[in-house]
Formats: structure tokens, sequence, C-alpha cells
């Protein structure tokens, strides 16, 4: 039987918002097509080589575990950058997108440096967008909870993961939400991203398939419990 | 002085007429006394002669202050305590005048106060507290309580102006509360080994606390929690090395817990401890917390749920309960939580042996289906909360109990249904 790696960087730290519940529809997902996939939990300070997993998951934390693996990610910087080279899927939410981005720059204007996957920056800024959000993308529509002070700017020529139907996304101007870059996707969305976009979820098993040089097209299931969360979800405010 | 008088006098006229026109109104007193006076609580307090007692923490600050309150009244005292719910600065002035004289004296020996998490910043150093307990510390609804960490850090400013902390040692935020104190001023309550994992703190999460050690230092130790239908039998080990055996009408190792901490309070003023046993077994669950209602010649037993530290006790308690109808319903109103993410933190996967057939209602019931799907579990799905409930019941066994675990809104929809009589209609938010 096929099996893939996910590896789950910090699941102790940046766990905050459900998060988890990605790994959970990876994983079933993954299972009800016959493939297995073994769970590598990564936590700061362990060894671990990003290329040996498929698809890697980080995601959102409180601000002091965010501090916490600021410094872990930038000593992981050079093995991260080598695994989206190689094709490996990640998905970062909140805390972790923001520092895949360039730099985050706090209240107090300190800056804690991210690692640069993504062309982006993030400001603290002072108003909290908290909603369900809706967002239009190359992968249908995407329906998720956002909860963050953060507003990410990207660069000119930065792919968007999609733009905004409802709700903020990266900032408070609604430019877009979330970014794209080769196989690594970073996103505001929790709630969790995945359990009501199960479109999304099979294109991240299909990239990590196709990577291993295997056949990428999944058999599809019936997301019709999938697809009744997400209409739930967006018509609330 | 006067101003203290005339203060209570419009605050209680203005109850008198809003309770005259239909509406609850525990806040409207404590409201418009202190437009008046904006030190009513502070002078009102302070003519409590053994002092005030604060609870507060994220779950089981109600079930431990009516614990603690039982305890104190079998010992004789005279205890003055907010209904629940009003657990804010107004609830507490409201109580607090409610129990006056009108020569503005309390006419009680002890009070104890549920604060909430937030709300005990402020209102914390308004009441001077002789002792403060601290029951656990674990994420709420995050969109309206932001980070734990802040929580903490309100807290601490209650637990600075306190005589005496009582704080849970198997909780690490809550132990770190106790840093800096002297510690003949910090008083712990824990469990030992197996009970741990039961209880409801952030870090259980994401491990279940079964790895770290006994706390030798605990004053109060949960030594032993038996399930007996609906409620337990425990042992609490006091500071003397006595132990007390007591059957708890209320389920789940987190009540345990909650007994640990009242016995824990109780002893600290001086309460002997022979006393405690009786009264914390005297002590009826709520509605929302276990209690059982009949409802179409069925039993129905109602367990709130409002976050996933709590979710998680639910499910333990679940996971060894007969096989029956389960309905999970789960709102998203601002009293709720907007996000229902926390559903995914849950171990809903505990529950795929438990033989239970589970349906899913509220606002969001397509939300817990599809975590019941991830979690391999097949549910049924109707959004209205009474064509769910009789169908729940419809499909329970004779002698079978029916279990719901509401949000906070689907349980006052539930107590509006199921009208469990005069008597029962104590709700513990």
């Amino acid at each position: 039987m096929t099996e893939l790696v996910l590896a789950h960087l910090y699941p102790a730290e940046m766990n905050i918002y459900g998060d988890t519940g990605n790994v959970i529809v990876l994983r079933k997902r993954a299972e009800w097509r016959g493939i297995g996939m073994r769970i590598d939990p990564v936590g700061v300070g362990d060894t671990y080589d990003f290329t040996s997993a498929d698809i890697v998951f980080s995601g959102g934390g409180q601000d002091r575990s965010q501090e916490d693996v600021a410094d872990d990610l930038q000593r992981r910087s050079d093995d991260i950058h080598a695994a989206v080279a190689d094709g490996t899927v990640f998905l970062t939410v909140c805390g972790t997108y923001q520092l895949f981005g360039r730099r985050f720059v706090t209240h107090d204007h300190t800056e804690m440096p991210g690692i640069g996957v993504f062309a982006a920056e993030t400001v603290a800024g002072d108003v909290r967008m908290i909603g369900n959000i809706v967002v239009e993308s190359e992968w249908g529509r995407l329906v998720g909870f956002e909860n963050h002070s953060g507003r990410t700017f990207l660069d000119e020529g930065q792919q968007h993961l999609g733009s905004v139907v409802k709700g903020y996304g990266n900032n408070e101007r609604r430019e877009g939400e979330g970014a794209v870059t080769a196989n690594a996707f970073g996103t505001y969305l929790h709630g969790s991203l995945l359990p009501k976009n199960p479109a999304l979820a099979d294109e991240m098993l299909g990239r990590a398939l196709a990577r291993r040089g295997l056949d990428a097209r999944l058999e599809s299931l019936d997301d019709s419990s999938e697809q009744r969360a997400a209409a739930a979800a967006a018509d609330r405010p | 002085m006067f101003r203290l008088l005339f203060a209570m006098f419009l605050g209680r006229s203005a109850g008198r007429l809003s309770r005259l026109f239909g509406r609850g109104g525990s806040a409207i007193p404590g409201l418009i006394a202190e437009k008046i006076d904006p030190r009513v609580i502070e002078k009102l307090a302070s003519t409590i002669g053994q002092g005030v007692v604060v609870v507060t923490g994220t779950n089981g600050k109600t079930t431990t202050t009516k614990m603690l309150v039982r305890v104190l009244e079998s010992a004789g005292h005279s205890v003055v305590t907010n209904p629940t719910g009003s657990n804010l600065a107004r609830g507490v002035a409201t109580t607090l005048m409610e129990t006056a004289s009108w020569r503005g004296r309390v006419v009680a020996d002890l009070a104890v106060f549920e604060i909430d998490e937030a709300a005990v910043r402020k209102v914390g150093p308004r009441l001077s507290p002789r002792l403060l307990v601290v029951t656990n510390l674990a994420r709420d609804q995050l969109d309206r309580f932001g980070e734990l960490a802040t929580t903490a850090g309100h807290i601490r400013v209650a637990v600075e102006v306190s005589e005496t902390v009582v704080l849970n040692a198997d909780d690490p935020m809550v132990t770190a509360l106790g840093d800096g104190r002297d510690p003949g001023s910090v008083r712990l309550f824990a469990a030992v080994g197996e009970i741990r994992a039961g209880m409801p703190s952030d870090s259980n999460l994401y491990a279940d606390g079964r790895g770290r050690v006994d706390s030798p230092a605990a004053d109060v130790l949960l030594e032993r929690v038996v399930s007996t239908g609906d409620g337990q039998e425990i042992t609490l080990r006091l500071p003397a090395g006595e132990r007390l055996d007591v059957t708890l009408q209320v389920p789940g190792a987190y009540n345990g817990y909650n007994a640990a901490a009242a016995a824990l309070a109780a002893l600290i003023l001086d309460v002997e401890p022979g006393a405690i046993p009786a009264a914390l077994e005297s002590m009826p669950p709520a509605f929302g917390r276990g209690q059982v209602v009949e409802f179409s010649g069925k039993r129905v037993k109602i367990l709130l749920v409002k976050n996933p530290a709590g979710f998680n006790q639910v499910i333990r308690l679940l996971a060894g309960a007969d096989p029956g109808p389960v309905l999970v319903a789960i709102n998203d109103l601002d009293a709720d939580g907007r996000d229902v993410s926390w559903l995914w933190d849950a171990r809903v996967e505990d529950l795929d042996q438990s033989g239970h057939a589970f349906g899913t209602s509220g606002i969001r019931a397509a939300d817990m289906a599809l975590r019941l799907k991830y979690a391999g579990i097949d549910s049924w799905s109707d959004t209205d909360l009474k064509a769910a409930l009789d169908r729940a019941v419809a499909a329970a066994g004779p002698g079978a109990t029916v279990h719901i675990v509401p949000t906070y809104t689907a349980m006052m929809r539930l107590l509006e249904i199921l009208n469990p009589g005069r008597s029962a209609r104590e709700v513990w938010t």
C-alpha cells in the first residue's frame, strides 16, 4: 500500500484554532482511497528532514507560541526552502503563514523575521478581523473562519490563494486571501480549512502523489456532508 | 453612606420595575446602583465579617462555587453567593444589594462569588478576596476571550490582591499564578495519575497529562474516582493524611477536581473535615450538568459543552455510558462562540466504539455531522432542535438514557422545550 508522510510542524505550539482538523482530513481522504498516511510530529528543537515528507502542515498559535517557534523556524529555513523547491506540499495557517513570509512587524515595531517562502510581509494591526470568510479560488469556493489582527501584504507578482467574497483575508483592504508558491499554500482560513474544502484537500493529496511519480488521479468521494457544512458556514456572520 | 443608600434604593426600585414588566433583571439593579455610587461593591463587600471568596477559571467555577456554599452553610455559616450566570460586576453588585439591610450592611458572614475569568481583573480587586480559587485554564471562545495568556493575565491581577490562593497543581498555567508569592499563601489541589487525564485544562488537549508526575505538594489530592450510574464515588486525601470518601450526585472526573477545590477552600475557612462529605453529597446536578429530566416517558440527560477541554470531559462520560441516542446541538451565536473550529480539537474519535446512535442539530448541525464523519461515526441531522429532540427520544429503548450535548444557546432552547419544572429550573452556565 502506498504510504504518504505528513509532517505536522509544531503540533503543541501552533494548534489554537482547530487546525488539527486539516491533518485528520488529509489522512482520512487518503485512507478512503487506499493510501496510508504516516504523521510525523515535529516540535521545537527536533531534527527533521523536510524533503522526506510529502506534505508539511503547520497551524496558527497564540502570540507567545509564535515567538517561540519563530527562532526554531529560522534554523530550518534552508531545509524548508529546499523542500519547497523539491515540490513538497506545504499548508501553513495563520501564525505559521505569517512566518512563511519575510517578516512580521509587531505592535512595538520589533521585527520577527520569517523565512520568506512567500514574498509577503505582515504588520500588526489594531482591528481584529473575525468571522466566517468566503474566498473564490482556482480550487473552487473556499469557506472558513478567520481571526487575526496581523495584516499581510503580498509583493507584486506573489500569487494569492484566492479573492475575497466575504470577510477580510490578508488585510482589511480585502486585496486577496492567502498566498501560493509552487506547492506551498498559506492562508488565514481555519475552522478548520480542509474539512469544508475537500477539493483543496484532494489537490494537496494529488500534488503529493505526483511528486512521488505516482498516479495523482483520486477516485471521487461523496462530499455532500462537506458541502452542507460549507454552505452553513458561508451563510453565517 | 448616603450615596450608597441612595444607589441601593434606585437600583432596587429599577429591579422591581424590571420584574414587573416581565424582564429578569439580575443585572439592572447593580447596573443602576453602580452609576450612582461606583464604589457600591467595595462598600458592601467590606461589611462581610469573615470575608469574600472568589472562584474563577474556564471550566467548573459554577459547580465549585455551589459545592463550597453548601459546605459552608452546613458548617453553620450564612453565605451570600451570586446566582449562576450573574458573574460580572453588575451581577455581584445586585447580589450584594439584595442581601444588604437598609443600613447598607450585608447580612451574611461569608460571601462566595463566581467571577467570569475576564471580569476578575477588575472585580477581583474590588472585593479584596480572603481566598481566590482558580479551577483551570483552557481555550474558550477565542473570538470573545482572545488568547489564553491574556486570560491568565486577568486572573493574575486578582491573585495579587488575594490573601490566600487555591490553585490547581495539575494545570501548569494555573500553578504558575502562584509564582513569586509567599508559599504559605498558596494552597494546591491535584489528582493522582490516571485521573489527571480527565482534567479540563488546555495542556491536556494535546497531551493527556498522564506523563506528568503526581503533585506531592498538593494539600488536597483526588485519589479515587469510580463512576456509579448517574454519579460517582470519590476519595479526597486531606493535608493531615486523613481521607474523605464522598458519593457525588454529579458525574465526571472533572467534578472530582471541583470537589477537591471546594474541600480545600472549606478547610482553609476552618470547616471541620467531617462536615464536608455530607454537604458535597447533597448537591444535585443542575440542568445542563448531568441532571436527568423526564420527557415523553424517557430519561433525558443534558451535558453542556462550551470549549474543547469541556467537550473532552463529556466525551469521556459518553464513552463509558450504556449505548443509546446521543444528540449534539451546536449553535454559533455570540454566547456560544461564533467560531466552531473547536469541534476539531475534541477527541471525537474516542466515541467510535461507544455504540451510541448519533444525531446532530443546531445552527451548525452540519459542522458536527462532518466532525463525526471524519471520526468514522455516522449520524443523522435536523437543524430544528425540537424535531431533533423528538427523533432522538423516539429512538430510545425502554430504560435507556438520551444524552443531549448542547452549546449554551441550544441548552437555553432545550430548557424551554423540556420545561423540567420550577424546582429543577436552575441553569448553570
